[in-house]
């Protein structure tokens, strides 16, 4: 019984919330139907020269006429029925609503139909007809503000009831009949949603109420209810940051996989299926050298992970290894000084960088003319290009390995390398034998995590090199970035971008970690 | 590793080989305080790294523009910066360390895959994220706000701190916890008592992370504020700096003053650096 | 203690919203030109006690975006300084307010036409008029010693500049609007009139070698932007500098230099014509009460915010009564930028134009280098905009 309650009860509010949703939806809808139509009827008879339906605020507006003086400024009028006034200039002094009807008379000639709700959520509708009798002037009808039907308290607490009493007693019938009373129980809630009319909101709470039914019929629900009782203490201490990635990371993640499948033009978004990810991965007709195709920034961006990656390991690994020498001065100073790159925002070293290797006035090109060797345009040539920003990313990047790698060398056991010393190995085959093993379960979750942010290293590659020339050093994420907010808004390409980003670094990460271990280091068990 | 000294020479190319690498790592570092230090808003013309005349101007202006209230625009954002990034890593570290702590020491359902989803949400660049977080953040009134930014960060900070974390409490023993779970204390207890002290060097680290997550970033700052008393220093930093007009020796004093802080927090904790790291994926 | 600094630390995040009366308006103005707009926005508040005005200050960078996305859900500002390329866009999907309605003849007749005719789109006025901002040419008067007025004048300073590793002409000339007067100086276009696309042509193609030349024979840099033309002219490697307003404050204080128009093109004899952008303060659609925004729009367009404009910040205001004010008539530089007004060609306002940039930039980039010739990228990026522009789905 109480097991029963218990489901129905978790199961109830679910329902209750997507029915509160249906009914929100459903009376905006019915109001707003209602609205439009007055005022557009409103409009047909004042249009036909009749009188104005009692209630909405119906005015008769001029055509635009332009100033003598500057040709580009229009000018209307206005004449209102219920005032018996002379027709008269259309400016501010002629009412709150004035302004409305100015706009809706410019809107009507554009070509638009005026019939709409206003989007002050005040509830009034406007709407534009011209008149039977002289097309030049036009009939404006305003309906009056309008308040939202009230919510249904009484009937969703009556549902409920009638749900509750419902699963009660199959619960007391017992045997298969309690699956049925709960299913029964749950769709039950759905009943004025198809009242309303609701037909997508019905569907899901009866196939919410057969699921839960079913999942109760096999135990599922015990077995959750069980799972959750036992596991109370984990669950508690992974709660906190639950919720929080939930609502800040997984939602956002889901919203941005969703956006990929719609078209964003002029602040309005359609639905357009696969169509953004058919266009990316076709590379939109362009040919495989051409920098704008998807498969050409594909094999930049892997390129710059694994030059970026193979370069922060050796650099990194290499250095560590120095530093780990017990006969080494100035240790702690040497390591200081080395994580200092690691140390200041990333974005400030990109526009150092990019200043360093500016072609007339950078660092670097006099440092090269010291060594006698000629002046080098760094970003008009894709080698050159991509090579500074990668040198921007060494000099960032391998900071990082280096203390992962000396947190692993410092923790190898000195008698390892002492034992093999006295076999007569050589520095090599110590290297190879003792040092590798240790260094890999450290390196291979910081190679993963590396490649990561590095695939995904937009500060760099945006302030360096910008994508010169001609877009060819852009990597996924920069490419991605200018869909959305230098080709025209492009939003949902971005968005498909975003997904396809994400999958190839799935992908990457699932095939990648296999490569270097059977297993990844993360998620071992203790 | 072992103790033997190598011949003299050797020891001398290592020296004299970090000595230059050294000299490399430090080189933009050192032309970024000469552009601070020197006259000019140009950025550094020649190689040298060392400033031909000194002034303070640059310093003077950076502190002393003022906003439109009449309030010193500096010590406005940096006051900004450092509540988001103290609260940042306070929240961050926090939900971090429990989580962590959970997946560390229970087993159940669902462990593993939450585990990876922790790595994998990573791979969704953020910058791209902007958008949707936008909707979202908007949704539960948090645009424009230091809480929703501090939000924002903490949570783009937790994947790292907690795979770091997890692996540092692995490493843990635990004899300890068992002895104390016979002494009648509770969960949270230890936890709290006897977990959270070991892991101090782990904490650290994350701290560290959680504290360059929020002090570093301009895109979402600069995106999600709207009110420039809001803004955190890195959005003043970068906007010295356009395509149409850039005044080099106010960015880069501006530089220096925002790396100082980070600077001193890798000096401090760097001994924690190098174990708070690996110490989950080395223990053998 | 502890409690204190946790209180305070909740304050500062309870600090949020508070809804109020007040009309928010954000710009991107610094310097000299913020103090101008905070003093007339101060008289203003001095007179309405009860409605005041909130300038938001937000970066240039990140403006345009945090517009577009705040407007819609309602947390945008009710007033905003924006220039008027994109009017179109925003205007097409509604984001603000056309405002014919409020503007009647008197307020018309303050601005000269051209002046609010850029704030117009399809029929609709949606924005009061602050400034022009166009290129001109800089040139340094110790190594000048007359104002160039032909192309062949200026790449005739070139021998003598090169002998001391400097240039005749530093300008941006990887940016479309520095490329800008070479284009129109040779007829070419990036929009047709009726407002689409017109970029492969024979004119556009000749404006590109213009400009390839100009790098091959070292005339000018083989590639500028913003803050290294600032740096060439102040240690008087480059001669003379085509930039606009802006440049003002990045010039030195002991460099002597002058203003004047952009010159002739001399292979075709027309004069080059940069692109007039026109600042003007506009409406969100969202805008709480649209009367009292339109008052303060008014209030900060109208002659005595302008003059204060125009004095303290040097802007080239479009109101008519400030071009006899004697301090006004007074500052040559002032003069040449308003001279340079007549002979320009308004930004293309529409949706199109803002996805032309970074593409024609790119090419610009290709062919200035010698990667590319001009005719047959051009033809490639017209392809290429077209094909962002165009993507009308059913």
């Amino acid at each position: 019984m109480t097991k029963q309650l218990r489901d129905f009860g978790i199961t109830a509010i679910l329902a209750i919330v997507i029915a509160s949703g249906a009914f929100v939806a459903v009376r905006n809808a019915d109001l707003a139907e209602h609205q439009i139509d007055l005022a557009t009827r409103t409009a047909g008879e004042v249009a036909a020269g009749r009188d104005p339906l009692p209630g909405p605020h119906a005015v008769i507006v001029g055509p635009a006429t332009a100033s003598p003086t500057h040709p580009y400024l229009h000018h209307r009028t206005l004449r209102d029925p219920s005032t018996q006034l002379a027709e008269g200039p259309l400016t501010i002094a002629a009412g709150p609503d004035a302004k409305l009807f100015y706009d809706a008379a410019s809107r009507h000639d554009r070509g638009e139909v005026v019939a709409e709700l206003l989007a002050d959520a005040s509830g009034r509708a406007i709407a534009v007809r011209p008149l039977a009798h002289d097309p030049t002037h036009v009939a404006i009808v305003l309906t009056r503000a309008a308040q939202l039907a009230p919510y249904p308290g009484l009937v969703v607490i009556g549902v409920l009831g009638l749900g509750l009493a419902f699963a009660a007693a199959g619960a007391m019938l017992g045997g298969r009949a309690r699956h049925v009373g709960l299913f029964a129980g749950i769709a039950a809630i759905a009943i004025p949603c198809a009242l309303w009319h609701a037909a997508i909101a019905t569907a899901a709470i009866v196939i919410l109420a057969a699921m839960v039914a079913l999942a109760q019929a096999s135990g599922l629900t015990d077995r959750l209810a069980r799972g959750l009782r036992t596991n109370k203490t984990a669950l508690g201490f992974l709660a906190p940051a639950g919720i929080a990635m939930l609502v800040l990371v997984a939602t956002p993640f889901v919203i941005g996989i969703m956006l990929g499948f719609y078209d964003h033009h002029h602040g309005t978004w359609t639905f357009v299926g696969l169509a953004n990810f058919g266009e990316i991965l076709s590379g939109g007709g362009r040919p495989l050298d051409d920098p704008l195709n998807f498969w050409f920034i594909l094999g930049v961006t892997v390129l710059w992970t694994v030059a970026n990656i193979i370069l922060h390991v050796t650099l990194g690994v290499l250095v560590a290894m120095v530093l780990s020498r017990r006969w080494l001065w100035g240790k702690g100073i040497f390591r200081m000084l080395f994580i200092l790159p690691w140390a200041i925002p990333n974005y400030i070293t990109a526009l150092i960088w990019h200043g360093m290797f500016d072609g007339q006035h950078g660092a670097v090109n006099s440092i090269l003319h010291l060594l006698g060797i000629s002046h080098v345009s760094w970003f008009e040539s894709w080698a050159t290009s991509f090579a500074a920003n990668v040198i921007t990313n060494t000099w960032l990047g391998f900071p990082f390995m280096m203390i992962v790698a000396l947190g692993a060398l410092e923790s190898i056991p000195r008698e390892l390398y002492e034992a093999a010393s006295v076999d007569g190995a050589s520095a090599w085959q110590k290297f190879r034998h003792i040092t590798l093993p240790h260094l890999k379960p450290a390196l291979g979750p910081a190679v993963a995590l590396g490649s990561i942010w590095t695939f995904n290293m937009f500060n760099v590659i945006f302030l360096v090199s910008g994508g010169a020339p001609g877009g060819s050093t852009n990597i996924l994420v920069t490419d991605a970035y200018r869909w959305a907010f230098e080709r025209g808004e492009r939003y949902g390409m971005s968005a498909a971008y975003a997904t396809i980003i994400f999958l190839v670094l799935l992908l990457w990460t699932v095939f990648g970690t296999r490569i270097i271990r059977k297993k990844p280091a993360i998620g071992d068990e203790p | 590793m072992t103790d033997r000294k190598p011949s003299r020479g050797l020891m001398i190319l290592a020296h004299v080989g970090l000595v230059l690498l050294v000299a490399i790592v430090l080189y933009p570092v050192m032309l970024v305080c000469k552009r601070a230090i020197e006259p000019g808003t140009q950025f550094a013309v020649g190689a040298s790294p060392i400033p031909q005349s000194l002034t303070a101007d640059h310093f003077v202006q950076l502190f002393s523009e003022r906003g439109q209230g009449g309030d010193l625009l500096f010590l406005r954002h940096a006051a900004n910066s450092i509540i988001v990034a103290v609260l940042t890593t306070i929240v961050g570290v926090s939900l971090s360390c429990t989580a962590a702590y959970a997946l560390s020491r229970f087993r159940f359902p669902g462990r593993k895959a939450g585990l990876s989803m922790f790595l994998v949400v990573q791979m969704f660049p953020a910058t791209l994220l902007m958008l949707p977080l936008y909707v979202v953040l908007n949704k539960l009134h948090l645009l424009n706000s230091i809480a929703g930014l501090v939000m924002v960060y903490a949570t783009t900070a937790i994947p790292f701190c907690v795979w770091t974390l997890k692996g540092y409490f692995d490493a843990l023993p635990r004899e300890l916890e068992e002895a104390a779970r016979i002494d009648g204390a509770s969960q949270w207890m230890i936890f709290r008592r006897i977990m959270l002290p070991l892991a101090r060097p782990g904490i650290a680290v994350t701290a560290l992370f959680s504290f360059m997550t929020a002090w570093n970033e301009f895109i979402m700052a600069s995106t999600f504020m709207t009110n420039q008393a809001r803004y955190t220093l890195p959005v003043l930093i970068q906007s010295s700096v356009t395509k149409y007009s850039a005044d080099y020796g106010l960015f880069a004093a501006g530089a220096v003053v925002t790396s100082i802080p980070v600077m001193i927090a890798f000096y401090v904790l760097q001994r924690y650096l190098v174990g708070g790291l690996t110490a989950g994926a080395v223990k053998g | 203690m502890k409690l204190a600094a946790l209180a305070a630390l909740a304050m500062s995040i309870g600090a949020c919203e508070q809804p109020s009366n007040n009309i928010v308006l954000w710009h991107a103005y610094n310097g000299a030109e913020r103090d101008a707009l905070a003093a007339s926005a101060a008289t203003w508040n001095a007179a309405h006690p009860d409605r005041q005005v909130e300038l938001v200050a937000v970066p240039y960078n990140a403006f345009a975006d945090k517009l577009t996305s705040a407007i819609p859900g309602g947390n945008g500002p009710d007033l905003f300084i924006y220039s008027q390329d994109r009017i179109g866009d925003w205007a097409a999907s509604g984001a603000i307010e056309p405002i014919e309605f409020y503007v009647d003849d008197a307020r018309a007749d303050r601005f000269a036409d051209a002046g609010l005719e850029t704030m117009t789109y399809k029929g609709s006025i949606y924005g009061l008029p602050l400034a022009s901002k166009s290129l001109v040419l800089y040139y340094r008067t110790d190594l000048v010693t007359a104002p160039p007025t032909t192309t062949d004048a200026i790449v005739a300073l070139a021998p003598a500049m090169t002998a001391k590793h400097g240039f005749a002409l530093a300008y941006a000339n990887g940016d479309l609007y520095g490329h800008a007067p070479w284009l129109h100086g040779f007829g070419g276009t990036v929009m047709s009139d009726d407002g689409t696309l017109h970029i492969a042509s024979p004119e556009a193609a000749r404006a590109m070698s213009f400009a390839r030349q100009l790098v091959i024979d070292k005339v000018v840099p083989d590639h500028a932007e913003g803050p290294q033309v600032a740096s060439l002219f102040n240690e008087g490697l480059a001669a003379t500098v085509i930039s606009g307003p802006w440049f003002i404050s990045d010039i030195g204080p002991n460099v002597p230099y002058a203003v004047t128009t952009l010159p002739t093109v001399s292979p075709t004899g027309e004069l080059a014509e940069p692109f007039a952008s026109a600042e003007g303060i506009l409406m969100s659609a969202r805008a709480k009460d649209k009367d009292a925004a339109f008052a303060v729009m008014d209030a900060l367009t109208g002659d005595v915010a302008a003059l204060e404009r125009a004095r303290r910040a040097r802007q080239v205001v479009p109101n008519k009564a400030i071009w006899s004010d004697p301090a006004v008539v007074a500052d040559a530089t002032l003069g040449a930028f308003r001279a340079q007004l007549a002979h320009s060609v308004p930004l293309p306002k529409t949706p199109a134009m803002r996805t032309v940039w970074t593409p024609y930039e790119t090419a610009l980039g290709e062919v200035l280098t010698g990667h590319a010739t001009p005719a047959e990228r051009l033809l490639a990026l017209e392809k290429e905009v077209a094909g962002y522009t165009h993507v009308e789905r059913p």
